[in-house]
């Protein structure tokens, strides 16, 4: 780490931070408990930002208690850059087609965690390569605090997939917090900018060298019982495996998966005729884990749950390496506690790399 | 403020002509925006009708001044509100999409279609540019097999697909009816009757999946390879972009690296039940 880019200051600063980028004209957006959850939505000031409390994540279940540490709750940055539900465009009567407009308002995201950052990433692979209009023009205003993860929860498993609990780069400021002090990293113009003003003071050896210790023992935490090397070639061995219909017996296919994933990028497009003789064509989230994800008039490509499961585990684990050079999956476990019967993706990838690793080279 | 311009938006189209080929299938014919791009043998339009939605259908002809036909079979929700539709009426038409069939790999090579089913339509345009530009191809083989005898296309243009210079056409029913004196059995019993040069064929499958398994083993236990059979496939598409996802086989969006596909791309998904 080079000196220049870390800086030292209390919570304080991070309010003093949260009012310098609210000032600057953002739109400030960041969790804040919201009936008993972890929501990330608008903030207009920094005492909304949640402290004292926990979230306690396990497979199939979400609470929060009083504790030191949060990490996340079902919402990630893809509401605010692909957002559930968008207005494509009107139809009339006289075939006119009326585009909508958005407003080019700056967003900055405070104190989202190291998984979201990577997912973001993830989805510039997509929705940016691909060049949806919306997606970019969030994007290109967005100013990104990452607060990293001193204290990964029990579905967490960033490290593994090598995305947290520490940003690496991606951010404009990143910041940690080590007993009663914040350390602050810098990794834009803009973040040095802001931090600048904050006149905070470059990182001393002491607070450093706490800092390095709560970084090293963070990292060791948040692993699955697997690892990514060959991970995506391993995982293809299994597509014809039984073992996929053991792991979905209880699956409901009810798609939460699909909702709580901060990279799930699937949508469908709907009309919504109105009275007035307008048709609306309305983009949706769609997961492939819904019925009718993968029907076609006359036939169903997909119809049982098990193959669903199949394909949204290799989609994240394998294909996606080789449709945009990266895995689809950030490890934020989110999967994993919105799961209303606890199907835990750590869990099926052991299965069935221990069926691909007893049934040899089926192919 | 920014203008959410997406690849979504339908250009408009203008049905100047239908044709009723089935008791439920139809021809429409489009003429379409003058720059909008013309489409190759074996890529697909998605056709919006205003207040239902969108569907991907392929390219059945270009016609002389520029009409893009599609035959549509009418099975859901979408496709059904193509019987009200009449010349003159309007619908959206976003496209061309999708590779198309592999042009540049037919030259100089004797060209065998197997077809099942409304799985013709997209090789219509196909035998049209072979028909076009005779001298570019070897011989032209049309397999094609459908249910029942009212269940085939274009049996108005089988005349003239015979007058093609180096050409052979068998068509077959799956159960023939009274008037049909044709030959009786799915498209692979074709397959025995042809001659075909495996040193020197390219064959474009497209029909249901059970049938385009059951060509693909016939036609490589008549000695051609992998990378000699090219298999378009069908899967729910709504964007036709390589992004909403539906399209997926394994990896592959059939959408953007297909719909067309060598078999070698694929065999690895091919076989996988419920990919």
């Amino acid at each position: 780490m080079t000196e220049v880019n870390y800086y030292c200051g209390t919570e304080h600063d991070l309010k003093r931070l949260f009012d310098a980028i609210r000032e600057r004209g953002y739109r400030v957006i960041g969790p804040k408990v919201i009936n008993g959850v972890i929501r990330l939505t608008e903030l207009i000031d920094y005492s909304e930002f949640p402290r004292d409390v926990e979230d306690i994540q396990v497979p199939g279940s979400y609470r929060l208690v009083k504790g030191k540490f949060f990490r996340h709750g079902p919402d990630s940055p893809k509401k605010y850059l692909f957002p559930p539900k968008l207005l494509l465009f009107k139809v009339y009567n006289d075939w006119r087609i009326e585009v909508p407009e958005i407003e080019e308002e700056p967003i900055a995201l405070f104190g989202i965690k190291p998984c979201d950052l990577s997912a973001i990433e993830a989805m510039d692979r997509v929705q940016g390569e691909l060049g949806d209009p919306y997606y970019n023009t969030v994007r290109k205003n967005l100013l990104i605090i990452v607060e990293n993860c001193v204290e990964p929860g029990d579905t967490c498993f960033c490290t593994t997939m090598g995305t947290g609990p520490v940003a690496k780069s991606g951010f404009d400021i990143a910041f940690t917090r080590v007993e009663n002090y914040v350390v602050f990293e810098v990794d834009s113009e803009l973040g040095t900018e802001l931090l600048e003003g904050l006149n905070l003071k470059p990182l001393d050896p002491e607070t450093r060298s706490k800092y390095v210790e709560i970084v090293r023992e963070a990292s060791s935490k948040a692993k699955a019982d697997f690892a990514i090397e060959g991970l995506p070639e391993e995982l293809e061995l299994s597509l014809d495996s039984p073992v996929y219909k053991e792991i979905t017996e209880k699956c409901l296919g009810c798609a939460n998966c699909n909702m709580v994933c901060p990279t799930c990028f699937c949508f469908d497009v709907v009309d919504v005729p109105n009275l007035d003789g307008i048709a609306e064509r309305v983009r949706v989230w769609d997961g492939c884990f819904s019925y009718n994800y993968a029907i076609v008039a006359g036939g169903h490509f997909r119809p049982d749950l098990w193959a669903r499961y199949r394909h949204w585990l290799l989609h994240k684990f394998s294909y996606w390496l080789k449709q945009f050079g990266r895995f689809g999956c950030v490890g934020c476990g989110r999967c994993i506690t919105w799961c209303p019967v606890g199907i835990d993706v750590r869990e099926s990838i052991v299965k069935i790399l221990s069926w691909v690793r007893e049934h040899g080279e089926v192919s | 403020m920014v203008k959410l311009v997406s690849k979504f938006i339908p250009r408009v189209a203008t049905i100047e002509k239908t044709v009723t080929e089935t008791h439920n299938i139809k021809t429409i014919y489009l003429k379409v925006p003058r720059d909008f791009e013309r489409p190759k043998p074996g890529q697909f339009n998605e056709l919006y009708v205003r207040g239902a939605g969108e569907v991907p259908i392929s390219i059945s002809d270009i016609t002389e001044e520029g009409l893009i036909a599609h035959t549509i079979r009418f099975v859901g929700t979408v496709t059904k509100m193509f019987t009200e539709l009449e010349e003159g009426d309007k619908i959206g038409i976003r496209g061309p999409y999708g590779n198309g069939w592999p042009l540049s790999e037919l030259k100089g090579k004797d060209v065998l279609i197997v077809a099942g089913g409304v799985g013709l339509a997209p090789l219509r345009s196909l035998i049209r540019e072979i028909e076009q530009n005779r001298d570019l191809y070897g011989k032209l083989t049309i397999l094609y097999g459908a249910r029942t005898p009212r269940d085939l296309l274009y049996r108005y243009e089988y005349p003239r697909y015979e007058k093609i210079p180096n050409s052979e056409l068998l068509v077959t029913v799956d159960r023939g009816d009274e008037s049909w004196t044709g030959h009786v059995g799915v498209v692979t019993t074709l397959i025995p009757k042809v001659e075909i040069n495996p040193e020197n064929t390219i064959a474009l499958v497209c029909g249901p999946e059970i049938m385009m398994r059951f060509t693909v083993k016939d036609l490589m236990a008549r000695g051609l390879k992998e990378n000699q059979i090219y298999l378009s496939l069908e899967r729910r598409m709504r964007c036709g972009v390589g992004f909403c996802g539906h399209c997926q086989v394994g990896p592959l969006f059939v959408c953007t690296e297909g719909p067309v596909f060598p078999y070698e791309t694929i065999k690895k998904y091919f076989w996988v039940n419920q990919i």
